[in-house]
């Protein structure tokens, strides 16, 4: 094998297949943004699952728990909670949470939530819950 | 040193090494809440320890990527650096921000930060690895883009070789896809989407060629193959990573509401992706083999070859793993992800950086390599560290093994934490592991003050 | 130069045509595909009268006749790659523009069939074996796009008098990758079009 191996011609190989890869990328992506309506219930969308969102985020929640198995994995998945808890479930565990943790246990903080904001967290929850996300998790234990 | 300018990168260096200890050491306090659960609790939560264990990787590694940018660039370009005064100042500047948001973590709850930094104005906090605060994630673009500006009117006024050219696109992608950080609707599945603009882009894509182009520039430096070579291979190997990582996003839209086809281009394009890791590893050894001179850094050429197979191992091999949708349906956002995340970031990105600083640091301190003693102990901290990240994957995929077959595959399948208290042992051989990574990270530091016969430059 | 043609080293030494680097990035694409096309052979033993059933609607007509045009392009592209080495100048860019056209006649009958598809409401989530129908064909198509983009430099710089017999390097390195895109069409068109 005499070929030649040109550093001109792995350089335009190198641009040609990133743009080219790129485009790809980008097609696919417009196909999904398209395909998304029917898949993550924007119809459903309330400034409520808006509010709990952001409690969700301001609180760091991501930080012990998984959502839709991206996060971290100390605590349980919350994509499904409402279905293991349910509603009051879960609002009840998140109330009941002792100031100074449970000793030798992972413990979760006592975050002091209004009512109104147990529901929006609720009510993003569940509305996590209702995404299509082609049968994941496997069971209600997430 | 061949320039002047270069010495600008030697506080970049420092900064990263102790950012280091940092993040080492709250992986620890994480690593024994794992077992301990109220270890610490309430004044350090899981979270918060988390959090700034990730955020501290991200800004020691993009401290490293910048001292060795500051490094390499003006050798490359054969001048000296455009502005040395405005990296100074931006190192100071991104050093102040990063400990400012660190010690916002860990003395106010993390909503109350979000209150103060304005996170009302745009809210782009509380997202995995993106938790900074607003003025942070502003100081962070500011940063960047000062950076890149000083980097990228280097090359044009000088010599524009393959390196710095993959570089410069490297970090430029680098700052482009952390904009994505501040976009955040409140659909979460676009959230997630975009998300991975940053986070997956980064990782699996221009980071890997900021890593090529650092690995080529020792290789270059350190076993006198013909630099057309070098370069020919890497470009060849970039073209293999991004032909993978680019639509290699797709291994992370099978579960999160994207639609079903990405499980089949997911798998397809992710499967390919340990190719240009192992090209990575192939050519490191390759050129070292046909070296042409012995250089004095043994350390430097160690770290070189140890990044190759690391980065192979973790992203590679770990990375397959879990990256096809059948599989990764019982195994998404177990432990085994974690495993595959420690020696991932280990092996590609914490290897490169040590890479990068043990071959320039001595030169930045006036001399072509450390002493002798200084070098032995250099490399003991390469296996300490190396074999305590092997032993932390194993006992994490273990773990991760024992928590999909308990939680996601048995008939009767248990609670989250029922199942993590079946599986503590492993949690605590990580913990041990993690204790001889510290030791190694000691050894590497106390390798910078052993002294004894230099090489001259 | 009057001596090549009768240079007895010249038959002997296996030489590889083109640039080794352009032989990486189509033995890349080739295991991308290859992957791809075991993919959708994994899919269709799952679901065999799916498939079948679904692969009946497709238009095998207009298939052949794009097998037929790839595989004219790929012939014109030899015919540019021999002038080159005979030094016939004119030749060269008349053939690599012969070979250009076919793949816009590709993708013009491509895009026939791709309105009527579309058209028709399906997409990539219609179903698995339209899932594989889409992506393959559009994979393959963005391909055709690249080789013509190939071709049209290659055309620029033969008329510019840049390949004759001593420089025919740059050349070889697009035809050979025009032609991988011609092989993956001879491959994709059985197995997503006809075989079942």
């Amino acid at each position: 094998m005499s070929g030649a191996f040109t550093k001109s011609m792995a350089r335009n190989i190198f641009y040609g297949g990133t743009v080219f890869f790129f485009l790809l990328f980008l097609a696919l992506s417009f196909d999904t943004l398209s395909q998304l309506p029917k898949r993550d219930m924007r119809a459903n969308m309330t400034p409520q699952i808006a509010e709990g969102k952001k409690l969700w985020e301001t609180h760091n929640c991501i930080g012990c728990h998984t959502l839709l198995g991206e996060g971290a994995y100390f605590a349980p998945e919350l994509g499904n909670v409402v279905v293991r808890y349910g509603d009051e479930g879960v609002k009840a565990f998140i109330q009941s949470r002792p100031k100074e943790g449970i000793p030798g246990r992972r413990s979760m903080p006592q975050f002091n939530f209004t009512d109104e904001q147990l529901n929006a967290i609720v009510a993003f929850l569940k509305h996590v819950n209702s995404i299509n996300t082609n049968n994941w998790p496997p069971n209600s234990q997430g | 040193m061949q320039y002047k300018s270069q010495a600008v990168a030697k506080p970049y260096f420092i900064a990263a090494i102790g950012l280091f200890v940092g993040q080492i050491l709250f992986g620890l306090i994480m690593g024994l809440q794992y077992v301990l659960g109220d270890f610490l609790f309430p004044a350090i939560p899981f979270n918060v320890a988390r959090m700034v264990h990730t955020n501290l990787l991200i800004v020691w590694l993009l401290f490293g990527f910048m001292g060795g940018a500051y490094f390499l660039i003006p050798e490359e370009s054969e001048t000296e650096l455009f502005s040395p005064k405005l990296a100074l100042i931006m190192f100071w500047i991104f050093l102040v921000a990063g400990a400012a948001t660190i010690v916002g973590y860990l003395a106010v709850p993390y909503a109350t930060l979000a209150e103060l930094t304005g996170n009302n104005i745009i809210e782009t906090m509380g997202r995995e690895f993106l938790e900074q605060p607003l003025p942070t994630k502003v100081g962070i673009v500011a940063v960047a883009l000062v950076f890149l500006f000083n980097i990228t009117m280097t090359v044009l006024k000088g010599k524009k070789t393959a390196i710095s050219l993959v570089l410069l696109i490297g970090l430029w992608g680098l700052a482009v896809f952390y904009l994505f950080s501040f976009y955040n609707p409140a659909n979460v599945v676009l959230d997630k989407f975009f998300w991975w603009w940053t986070v997956h882009l980064w990782v699996e894509g221009v980071w890997e060629l900021i890593l090529g182009s650092f690995l080529a520039f020792v290789l270059i430096k350190t076993t006198g193959v013909d630099r057309e070579v070098i370069e020919k291979w890497l470009y060849v190997i970039v073209t293999l990573t991004l032909i993978s990582g680019i639509i290699g996003t797709g291994h992370h839209y099978f579960w999160i509401g994207t639609p079903e086809y990405w499980q089949w281009w997911g798998s397809i394009f992710s499967a390919l992706e340990p190719i240009p890791f192992f090209a990575m590893t192939v050519f490191a050894f390759n050129m070292v083999n046909r070296r042409r001179r012995e250089h004095p850094n043994k350390a430097a050429v160690l770290w070189a070859l140890g990044t190759g197979v690391m980065a192979f191992l973790g992203a590679g091999v770990w990375g397959f793993l879990h990256t096809l949708a059948p599989v990764n349906y019982y195994t998404h956002g177990t432990q085994i992800t974690a495993a595959h995340g420690h020696m991932a970031f280990y092996g590609a990105y914490a290897m490169v950086n040590l890479m990068i600083i043990s071959y320039a640091m001595p030169i930045l301190r006036g001399r072509a390599a450390n002493s002798n003693r200084s070098q032995v102990l250099e490399m003991w901290s390469f296996w300490l560290m190396t074999v305590s990240i092997v032993f932390i994957t194993l006992f994490l995929t273990a773990a991760g093994i024992l928590q999909v077959w308990l939680q996601r595959v048995s008939d009767t399948p248990l609670p989250f934490m029922v199942a993590q208290d079946k599986i503590a042992l492993f949690y605590w051989m990580r913990e041990w592991a993690g204790v001889a990574f510290l030791i190694g990270l000691i050894v590497y530091i106390t390798s910078f003050f052993v002294s004894g016969e230099e090489k001259a430059s | 130069m009057n001596t090549i043609a009768l240079d007895p080293a010249e038959h002997h030494v296996k030489r590889l045509p083109g640039d080794l680097a352009i032989w990486f990035f189509i033995l890349a694409e080739m295991v991308a595909f290859a992957v791809f096309f075991s993919s959708y052979a994994f899919a269709r033993a799952k679901n065999v009268e799916m498939f079948n059933l679904y692969q009946q609607t497709l238009d095998r007509n207009l298939g052949a006749l794009n097998t037929l045009l790839l595989i004219t392009g790929s012939w014109f592209v030899v015919l540019a790659v021999q002038a080159a080495h005979r030094d016939d100048q004119k030749s060269i860019s008349r053939n690599i523009l012969f070979g250009f056209l076919c793949g816009g006649g590709f993708l013009t009958v491509k895009v026939i069939e791709y309105a009527a598809k579309f058209g028709a409401g399906i997409s990539l989530s219609t179903n698995t074996f339209y899932m594989f129908y889409i992506s393959l064909t559009f994979f393959h198509f963005m391909h055709v796009i690249l080789g013509m983009v190939i071709l049209a430099v290659l055309w620029k710089q033969s008329r510019d008098g840049a390949y004759g017999a001593h420089n025919a390097h740059g050349l070889e390195s697009g035809a050979a990758y025009w032609h991988m895109v011609d092989l993956l069409w001879i491959v994709l068109f059985p197995l997503v079009y006809v075989m079942r």
